[in-house]
């Protein structure tokens, strides 16, 4: 087994990091440059994605590699409906591309759970992705290839005043606040009942069976949980990058999460979101180089898979431990 | 009627040997190692690169002679980074789960698109078909390009070698018994892990040869890698995971349902090929022809 059965924890340490990652997050506009904001913007949607995708990954070991279909699936849906109904409140445009994951995701799952498994799972997933993709570079609503542009960023209406998010930097305070939510609220998901049953299921399925438990059915409302929060962060994604183009759906985009549970550890649940956060780190950091970037990340992600198999949270529990043991010494 | 469905059917034999080319290596080392290696379009690419540099830089290489000696010499060299993959990251991936040799290879992707970034830059460049190749022939009222032709003789070539190999010689009995149960192997005295080395160098060979053979055909750029993985991913998997003579099958299979697709419902080309791999997935995940063979 690649995980761990029982990870060991960081104790009052983890909840510690987390806040101090939100309160830089949240006051980053205060002390970084533009651009840095914007990248940031965008990290937050990803953590948001891996931590979804690993909902599936972490918790069932299956690697669907159609995730982004989801992700362009709520940005797509989202941006077209608030193209298509200027006047719509934004809330309900997001809950529309959210929907519209959801009824994708589930016909997914639905196919792809039943027969295949594995390698399998993971061609399957990715042959459906690339229908996705395809059929999204060729819809004249979509704008073909080209995608969408000028996404507007909303007007909040909340009946006594409004909050126009396109003035300064008041869509990436909203990111924070809705990555956050999403994230509690995944948070909660992945330490409660279906967490649980999954993570078993993971270790004993026939055991899990045997206990009258329908594996299948457990299995497929991860993947649809997991694939409506994809969409949700997509449909987040639309109004902050402003333009959406098909390279969303890719197969490539479908890698990133895995990227990102395998760097920072997918037996933790917040293992993607360091992985994410280091990745973004080493993309900026190589951005000005030729071919540069891809030889760096690259060759991080081939050390971290060879020599870290717990990633970089996991390396870190094991080191922590070492020390803790040396320290009672 | 008939002069309806013969182009379309030559298109759709093209793109079948040529995802076939690219495909055969990667077949052979799932059937031997078990890893789905993400970075074999990545070889394939650099072995493209390679062919272009050496037909750009070194004088009287227009000949077919010529550009099927360097296609030769790339198999070669690709083969031999094949070696140094196998020794540095495939020896660990023994054994771990496929989500991680998965994004181990897929690392070497990134390797290789940054190689050919650091290399050769990010334009498309492109190299013209060898004298001999670039012209085209009439059969009846079709119009058939030479190389057309040659890449269709190519891939049948290709397979018939690999097939020949792998059933009728005392080499090919040693790769398939490592396949089917290496422990066993090892007790009846065969070097296990000197084959798998061997696996691993001939699907990079091939992936060389692929790059070699196909290089007039498409504008290179660093893209390539990524787009030919994943025809040649369906291929395999419909054909049987480790199957050559599967993935050959798969590979006519699906260029002919993707080419008579693009026909009928031109306005969305490239469809049905995801279409008919993941209807055949479902209904037979266990692909064409399982097993090695």
């Amino acid at each position: 087994m690649p995980h761990p059965p029982q990870s060991r924890s960081f104790g009052v340490l983890t909840p510690l990091v987390a806040g101090l990652v939100l309160a830089a997050f949240a006051t980053l506009p205060f002390w970084a440059e533009k651009g840095l904001v914007f990248l940031a913007g965008i990290v937050l949607v990803q953590i948001v994605f891996a931590l979804s995708f690993n909902l599936m990954f972490g918790l069932t070991g299956l690697v669907s590699f159609g995730q982004a279909a989801f992700f362009a699936a709520g940005a797509y849906a989202s941006a077209w409906m608030a193209r298509s109904a200027p006047g719509l409140p934004f809330i309900l445009s997001i809950a529309f591309g959210a929907a519209v994951g959801a009824a994708l995701s589930f016909l997914i799952g639905l196919v792809a759970l039943r027969r295949a498994s594995g390698i399998y799972f993971a061609i399957l997933t990715l042959a459906l992705g690339q229908l996705i993709y395809t059929v999204i570079g060729k819809t004249t609503a979509l704008g073909r290839e080209d995608g969408l542009i000028g996404i507007a960023r909303p007007v909040l209406d909340f009946g006594l005043f409004r909050v126009d998010l396109a003035t300064g930097d008041r869509y990436y305070f909203l990111l924070v606040v809705a990555a956050a939510i999403i994230s509690g609220a995944l948070w909660w998901v992945w330490h409660g009942s279906l967490g649980r049953i999954l993570a078993a299921i993971r270790q004993e399925p026939e055991r899990v069976r045997f206990l009258g438990v329908d594996v299948r059915r457990h299995r497929e409302n991860a993947f649809l949980i997991s694939g409506t929060m994809t969409a949700l962060a997509g449909a987040l994604m639309a109004p902050w990058s402003q333009i959406i183009t098909p390279m969303i759906a890719h197969w490539s985009y479908s890698a990133l999460p895995i990227l990102f549970c395998l760097l920072g550890g997918s037996a933790r649940f917040w293992g993607p979101a360091v992985g994410a956060i280091v990745f973004a780190g080493l993309e900026h950091g190589t951005r000005n180089m030729t071919g540069m970037a891809e030889l760096v990340v690259g060759g991080a992600l081939l050390l971290v898979v060879l020599a870290m198999p717990g990633g970089i949270l996991g390396t870190l529990a094991r080191l922590s431990g070492r020390l803790a043991r040396e320290g009672a010494r | 009627m008939l002069s309806e469905v013969l182009p379309t059917a030559l298109n759709g034999l093209v793109w079948a040997m040529s995802v076939f080319l690219v495909a055969s290596g990667l077949t052979l080392i799932f059937g031997i190692l078990h890893i789905l290696n993400f970075s074999h379009g990545g070889f394939v690419m650099i072995g493209a690169y390679l062919a272009f540099t050496v037909t750009n830089r070194v004088p009287g290489t227009a000949s077919v002679a010529a550009f099927l000696g360097i296609a030769v010499a790339c198999a070669a060299a690709v083969g031999a980074m094949g070696l140094v993959v196998d020794r540095v990251v495939f020896r660990r991936l023994k054994g771990v789960d496929d989500s991680y040799s998965l994004v181990a290879t897929y690392a070497l992707l990134l390797l290789c698109e940054g190689a050919v970034k650091s290399g050769w830059g990010g334009n498309f460049l492109s190299m013209s078909p060898p004298e001999g190749l670039g012209g085209a022939l009439f059969v009846g009222d079709l119009f058939v390009p030479s190389y057309a032709l040659f890449v269709i003789a190519a891939g049948v070539a290709v397979y018939l070698a690999l097939d020949l190999w792998l059933h009728r010689t005392a080499s090919g009995r040693i790769l398939k018994s490592v396949a089917l149960d290496p422990w066993m192997a090892s007790l009846l005295g065969i070097n296990v892990t000197a084959i798998f080395t061997v696996a691993v160098v001939a699907g990079f060979a091939l992936a060389g040869l692929a790059g070699g053979l196909l290089a007039p055909n498409q504008s290179l750029s660093p893209a390539l890698g990524g787009t030919y993985i994943i025809q040649a991913f369906g291929v395999i998997i419909v054909g049987g995971i480790g199957n050559v003579r599967g993935a050959f099958l798969a590979a006519v299979l699906l260029g002919l349902v993707d080419a008579f697709g693009t026909v009928y419902v031109p306005e969305f080309p490239g469809i049905f090929f995801f279409v008919a791999v993941a209807v055949i997935i479902l209904f037979r995940p266990q692909g064409l022809l399982s097993g090695i063979r």
